[in-house]
């Protein structure tokens, strides 16, 4: 994994400047691939992650301009992911995707937590890409 | 410790006593067989043995031989003593040469004995462990007779002993043998099982990973119409014909597509109905209907439900009452999902309890599809399963339905208590302030349960008439918890009249419900 | 005439003890069957469960999570917090705090903002004295109760629980059991999916936590523990859990669930009268007394168990802790056969009182005294030289290889079923474990058991009589009154 993000970094000097970072947290591989090649046609550079120990990693050392993540998975949920990307790097916005409820505690939580934006699953691609834009603007 | 002791005494006592048993039948019974026994021991102390020539004369030879020391008396010649058997044969030699009459008299103490006198004696002795039986095997000779005579009756009784032990030795290799097969055969299975999983695990990986990036570009790439009309050679562009043959494949295909569906809205939902259907893949949910393994039926029920496979529902009627749960419960979700217009008959005739799992999925579904249909839920009330009744009347509160009320009202009175408790809990939920009289009468209830139900509705939509009966149910209750009930109904009902009644009451478990009650931090809960 | 009685006495015994080792055989290999089916069921069965509906449906059933704590200061906090924190929707936790004499009390009421609150306690099952019932005005610690009592032992603190918990089911659990987030919405559905028997109770698996790395209320990393002692009790937890309770469950014959994580009806645990502080067994015992009841009012019913991995704990890795908990468990089994000894063999009481009672009787409380007597058994045997010696040393030999089927047969389960322990290198060590086992750990287990024995008949009198009479009914004892004769 730490290949991986340090190739990242030396290809990140090489890359355009306007090219947006995103990471993506999703334990589900299908969905979390759905969403890169949703994103990629729209231009941004996405990094998949399926753990909350490896998307706290990728955080210190990927600094994404935006995270997606799941709530429920497995090591670390996203409410910990959250509030670590709160406290060492605030101003990056985040959209959680999740299968819980909006009026769940968890995700009123999340709320509370300052995150921009909330999308339920089941979702769908198309609309994620619009609020990623919007969020990214 | 002392156990220890009885224990090794046991053990030493059945050493002697089980040897000794043994050895008694050691001695032969028939002359020539007892013979050739002392033969073998050589010398006895005590015991000796002479010969008789009944002869009037013998040869001066013999008379003045050394070795035999003979001398006459009325019934013939008798030998000196020998103590020596194993010298018997040298002896009896020159005797037999000399064709002469003669007979051996055994001498137990000096004192001519006969077979059986020197045989009991001789078992005597060892019985009392003073002698030690030699003996040896006697190499077979070539006459049958005189080999049958070797071995009389000892072989017999070991025999006896030896069946016991062959009994036990019988069940102990059965055990081991059986034991033995039936635990290789186990380990065997379980190992096989173990590397079958594995490689199915290992597979179904390889699969999901091949599977990710055709279906994700095809969500993409094409538009549902456009998917619709995919010829084959098109689709073997995305999933290879070769593994759409493996069924496996399939099988990852299947749950992957169902997975993504559960998760996805709008338009990539019905692109992947399109791809399912494309990849003939429906046509094995509604094979595995029909199978006789309860988990497969209901697969396929699942995947004919999240895939709106709605030519499938006459299949899955049959299964609507099905004996296994959860062929029934998916088979009912499928049905309340998929029917064009929900006829609840279905659900009224199911004969099984109705159990709080099938209830939550049930309701799930309903909330999910009322607003598309009209659900006729009354149709529940006429059920003869209580269990389905109850959760009619459940509906009619989760999903605010006060339109039925008047359903409920007209049957509160002839229904059981347990559904009366229902009941009373749907009013209290929606606010039938109208319905306060059937509170009123349930409260006077001699059920318990049902008149704590009535106390609690009465709480929330009771009148003057509730707040009587409560006070006076107070005031005769002698139980803790539901007085505790009682009185909260009356805080919550009418303040005025709680405190009229606890004010002053000077019992303690009064005035401790009292504070109870008052005090805002137990308020919410 | 003595010898021919000596010899008959050995014949019996030995027919005896032929007899007790081919229904051990017998009766494992069924029960290694009954397990594997019902595995087999309940990973099927895993597979339409979609346990995220059970935490927001209306229709799912309120959980009391009563959790007793003595002398635990130093974790209470952070034990309590992660109780907080389980996802379901409608739940409780009590806290009860029995009597303690460190500071349990003060850091709860500190860090939850605890106020004491008037609450009109009802001893319905007489227990030892409230002191306080504490809440928190805190919105966010809302579902927190704390109970201060005096003293009374963990029977006693789960009574005063059981008397306040407002909830339908009852979670009984160890206060530093570590529970993984969705525990409770798993152990709650075997009560969701009844449907013709009225499920009473529901037992869960304990993982051992020693040696794991635990994060967010979850096992990360398992390890097997690094004593012999701690890794024995790793198998001897998937033979107990995976293979014996599986089994059990299967043919609704369980006696026991864990009293570190079980789950209740608080109706029918307030109508037998809630646990039995007199006894070191209460877990088991109240089990017993529930199974009882439910027999003789004719209703039927089962007892569930959910196989999933869901709790762990600490187990003992000292032999004089382990030592103390076996002769307990030992005193705890004997009291309880002896409470409901009526159940014995009698049909009036069905799979209870014809297969587990005699089951339980036979192979868990007498074991070790038939195991010493026959290993003795075939040591004089051996001495006095007798000829069927040879075959008893066969048989001893094969209760060595039946051992070592069970344990690598529960080994492979886990494996199957959940395969928790990665590392080959564990495996080689457990599998080691299993090789030794019966040489190292085994008689040490025995010899507890001898000495549980022999403190319950030491400890007879007082209470003791009533437990050689156990109780007429399954209601007796609510008759009782704790405090009259102790």
């Amino acid at each position: 994994m730490n290949w991986i993000l340090f190739f990242d970094a030396i290809f990140k000097l090489g890359s355009p400047p306007h090219m947006k970072k995103i990471l993506i947290i999703e334990d589900d591989l299908l969905i979390s691939s759905l969403v890169q090649f949703r994103l990629k046609k729209d231009g941004y550079e996405t990094h998949l992650v399926c753990d909350g120990n490896e998307g706290i990693k990728a955080i210190d050392e990927l600094k994404p301009d935006l995270i997606i993540t799941d709530v429920m998975m497995p090591f670390r949920s996203g409410i910990e992911i959250i509030h670590y990307a709160k406290q060492t790097q605030p101003d990056i916005p985040i959209i959680v995707l999740s299968s819980l409820g909006e009026e769940e505690q968890v995700v009123l939580e999340a709320f509370n937590l300052g995150v921009a934006d909330f999308i339920p699953k089941p979702f769908n691609p198309n609309e994620l890409a619009i609020r990623v834009k919007r969020v990214l603007k | 410790m002392k156990r220890k002791v009885r224990w090794i005494a046991i053990g030493l006592f059945s050493l002697i006593t089980g040897l000794t048993r043994a050895q008694e039948n050691l001695i032969p019974e028939d002359s020539i067989g007892f013979r050739d026994f002392l033969i073998l021991q050589n010398e006895i102390p005590g015991v000796s043995y002479r010969f008789q020539i009944k002869e009037k004369l013998i040869s001066d030879r013999l008379l003045t031989d050394s070795l035999y020391l003979f001398s006459k008396t009325d019934s013939g010649f008798l030998s000196k003593l020998f103590s020596d058997f194993g010298q018997i044969r040298q002896i009896e030699m020159s005797l037999l040469n000399d064709s002469l009459q003669y007979k051996l008299h055994y001498l137990v103490f000096s004192e001519v004995s006969s077979v059986a006198a020197t045989r009991e004696y001789l078992s005597n002795r060892i019985q009392s462990g003073d002698l030690l039986v030699q003996f040896e095997d006697v190499a077979p000779s070539d006459d049958l007779v005189s080999l049958a005579s070797y071995v009389p009756y000892l072989p017999m009784q070991r025999f006896k002993l030896r069946f016991i032990s062959d009994y036990k030795l019988f069940i102990v290799t059965g055990v081991i043998s059986f034991f033995l097969i039936i635990a290789t055969s186990m380990i065997v299975a379980m190992i096989f099982m173990k590397a079958k999983i594995n490689k199915v695990e290992k597979l179904r990986k390889d699969y999901d990973r091949l599977i990710i990036d055709p279906l994700t570009s095809l969500l993409f790439e094409k538009e549902k119409e456009e998917i619709e009309l995919m010829k084959f050679d098109d689709i073997y562009q995305y999933f290879p014909e070769e593994m759409l043959a493996k069924p496996l494949y399939k099988d990852v295909l299947i749950d992957r597509i169902i997975g993504l569906n559960k998760k996805m809205k709008g338009d990539f939902k019905e692109k992947l109905k399109a791809i399912f259907k494309k990849l003939s893949l429906d046509k094995i949910s509604l094979i595995s209907l029909s199978s006789s393994e309860w988990d497969k039926v209901a697969m396929g029920l699942v995947q004919i439900n999240e895939m709106d496979l709605v030519e499938a529902l006459p299949k899955v009627k049959v299964h609507a009452n099905s004996s296994n749960f959860h062929i029934r419960s998916q088979a009912v979700a499928t049905l309340l999902n998929l029917s064009e217009k929900v006829d609840l008959t279905f659900l009224r005739d199911q004969t099984f309890p109705l159990s709080l799992w099938q209830q939550m999925n049930y309701l799930r579904i309903i909330r999910f599809v009322r607003h598309q249909k009209d659900l006729k839920l009354q149709i529940l009330f006429d059920s003869k399963n209580p269990s389905i009744r109850i959760f009619g009347y459940k509906l009619v509160s989760v999903l605010g339905r006060v339109d039925l009320i008047e359903h409920l009202a007209a049957r509160s009175g002839e229904v059981s208590d347990e559904e009366k408790i229902e009941i009373l809990e749907v009013y209290s939920t929606l606010g039938a302030h109208m319905e306060v009289g059937f509170i009123n009468d349930c409260l006077k209830s001699e059920n318990a349960e049902l008149s704590m139900a009535a106390a609690k509705a009465a709480g929330s939509i009771g009148d003057s008439v509730s707040a009587d009966i409560l006070v006076g149910l107070i005031a005769v209750e002698t139980d803790f918890r539901r007085k505790h009930g009682f009185l909260k109904s009356l805080y919550d009902l009418d303040r005025d009249r709680f405190e009229l009644a606890t004010s002053t009451n000077p019992e303690t478990e009064t005035i401790e419900i009292r504070k109870h009650i008052l005090d805002p931090m137990l308020q919410h809960v | 005439m003595y010898s021919f009685l000596f010899f008959l006495i050995l014949e019996i015994l030995g027919l005896i003890f032929l007899i007790l080792s081919f229904s051990v055989i017998l009766i494992y290999l069924i029960l290694m069957i009954l397990s594997a089916l019902e595995m087999r069921d309940y990973l099927r069965k895993n597979r339409f469960a979609d346990y995220g509906d059970i935490i927001t449906s209306p229709i799912a059933p309120g959980v009391s999570i009563l959790a007793p704590a003595y002398n635990e200061g130093q974790n209470i906090v952070q034990n309590a917090q992660s109780l907080l924190s389980l996802h379901y929707g409608k739940f409780e936790v009590i806290l009860i705090n029995d009597g303690s004499k460190d500071d349990t009390l003060e850091k709860l009421i500190h860090f939850f903002e605890l106020e004491k609150t008037n609450y009109a306690y009802n001893p319905e099952i007489e227990t030892k004295p409230v002191r306080g019932v504490y809440r928190s005005k805190n919105m966010s610690f809302r579902r927190l109760t704390v109970i201060d009592k005096e003293n009374g032992g963990k029977a006693d603190a789960l009574n005063t629980g059981i008397n306040i918990a407002e909830l339908e089911i009852l979670a009984c659990i160890d206060v530093d059991c570590i529970l993984s987030s969705d525990s409770i919405s798993r152990m709650v559905r075997p009560f969701m999916e009844e449907t013709n028997r009225k499920v009473i109770a529901v037992g869960g698996v304990i993982g051992i936590a020693n040696n794991c790395d635990v994060q967010d209320g979850t096992v990360t990393t398992y390890r097997i523990p690094e004593s012999l002692l701690g890794r024995f009790q790793v198998i001897e937890y998937f033979r107990a859990f995976l293979m014996g309770r599986m089994a059990w469950s299967r043919i609704n014959g369980l006696m026991l669930i864990s009293g570190a994580f079980g789950f209740f009806r608080k109706d029918l645990v307030r109508k037998v009268g809630g646990y039995f502080p007199k006894t070191v067994g209460e877990d088991m015992e109240l089990i017993v007394r529930m199974r009882r009841y439910m027999e003789e009012q004719k209703i039927p019913h089962k007892v569930g168990f959910v196989p999933d991995p869901l709790c762990w704990t600490e187990v003992p890795e000292s032999e004089e802790i382990l030592s103390k908990q076996r002769n307990r468990w030992m005193r705890g089994t004997i009291e309880t056969l002896q409470l409901h000894q009526v159940l014995r063999l009698n049909p009036k009481y069905g799979i209870l009182g014809m297969i587990s009672y005699p089951f339980w009787s036979i192979f868990e409380k007498s074991a070790p005294i038939l195991e010493s007597v026959g290993v003795l058994y075939t040591l004089v045997l051996l001495v006095t030289g007798d000829f069927s010696a040879v075959y008893f040393f066969a048989l001893l030999v094969m209760m060595y290889l039946l051992s070592l089927l069970v344990s690598s047969f529960s080994v492979l389960y886990e494996q199957i079923a959940f395969n928790n322990y990665k590392d080959k290198k564990d495996l080689r060590k457990l599998i080691w474990m299993i090789i030794i086992e019966p040489f190292v750990i085994h008689p040490k287990i025995v010899l507890w058991g001898l000495q549980g024995h022999f403190d319950f008949i030491k400890g007879k009198g007082g209470w003791g009589s009533m437990i050689r009479t156990g109780f007429k009914k399954a209601e007796d004892k609510k008759n009782l009154t704790p405090q009259s004769t102790s």
